[in-house]
């Protein structure tokens, strides 16, 4: 109605405006989650950072394991509200299989980490492991599924970064129970915590530089 | 400036708002629809607004509006069609001829 008597653009101003509403589309509809993975990456190194340096093993810890665990479980519980509010705001307003595809997705965290808890507290009361192996067996556990979570996300949308990233956090599952504790807490935080932070980055990047590939195709 | 030669641009996405429209429809995955509303804040459109250029856009085949109904409140969905999609591309590629035959000014 209005826009019709606008001034024609040129070829320039017009592929001007495309780049500008396709950024704004990608943002919005989360094509980029680096600051998803951004806010995981401080959860990981800050929270098993403070658990590894509070490990009793050290001549001076830094906290009492005690608070350490509170903060990490804090951290932890910050993070799953973030992403759970991430995920709704991207879907809002959007419906067909990407939308049922992100809730699937998100219900499958939620779950196999339930049945995870359920299988290892049952583990350590069956067991009665001592701490180092109730540790070992959370951090091993818990990163692979982690890991596998991610390469199910890489295999979901087809994204080779997120399968990488999900390879690297089983191997880091594998890692952690070799190395034994408290190296575990630094393989939790610096390896897997870091490794959160690079694939933040790598996003992070790619969204600055708009991908301009995708136009000129 | 040598118009005659020069590729023809699609009169129904050439127009500052129906561009947006398709870009942002463009965006959506396969087989994704958007509601009204959300179209309506990816755009920052007035209603009025958005709603003439659907009709637009409808008419020329390019996207496809359904009306549905989730627990009994009536809502508008949108999706851009593989016509709309073919329409967008080809604007593209003539966006990129002009702009090399101009020699980017």
């Amino acid at each position: 109605m209005d826009d019709d008597e606008e001034q024609p653009m040129s070829a320039a101003e017009s592929l001007n405006l495309i780049a500008r509403q396709d950024e704004r589309t990608r943002r919005e509809l989360g094509a980029s989650p680096a600051r998803l993975l951004g806010v995981w990456a401080f959860t990981w190194l800050v929270g098993w950072g403070l658990v590894f340096l509070a490990d009793e093993s050290h001549a001076r810890p830094l906290m009492p394991g005690w608070v350490a665990g509170i903060v990490v479980a804090v951290l932890f519980v910050a993070a799953i509200v973030y992403s759970a509010y991430y995920g709704s705001r991207i879907s809002r307003g959007i419906r067909g299989p990407s939308r049922r595809i992100g809730a699937m997705y998100g219900w499958s965290w939620m779950i196999s980490f339930a049945a995870l808890s359920l299988i290892n507290i049952s583990v350590m009361n069956a067991g009665r492991l001592d701490p180092h192996t109730i540790s070992l067996l959370w951090s091993g556990t818990s990163l692979l599924l982690t890991g596998v979570m991610y390469l199910a996300g890489g295999m979901l949308w087809q994204d080779k970064l997120q399968y990488g990233f999900g390879v690297w956090i089983v191997v880091c599952g594998g890692a952690s129970v070799l190395v034994g504790v408290p190296g575990n807490f630094l393989v939790l935080s610096l390896a897997g915590g870091g490794g959160f932070l690079v694939a933040s980055l790598v996003y992070f990047v790619r969204e600055r530089r708009g991908r301009p590939a995708r136009e000129t195709t | 400036m040598t118009e005659a030669s020069l590729p023809e641009l699609d009169p129904v996405i050439h127009a500052q708002a129906r561009l947006r429209v398709t870009v942002a429809l463009a965006g959506l995955h396969h087989g994704d629809q958007i509601t009204f509303p959300r179209l309506q804040q990816l755009l920052d459109m007035t209603a009025g607004n958005l709603s003439t250029h659907l009709r637009k856009l409808e008419d020329a085949e390019y996207v496809e509006i359904t009306k549905a109904y989730e627990h009994r409140t009536p809502v508008t969905l949108v999706k851009l069609t593989a016509k709309g999609r073919a329409a967008f591309e080809s604007y593209t590629t003539a966006l990129h001829r002009l702009l090399d035959a101009t020699g980017g000014s």
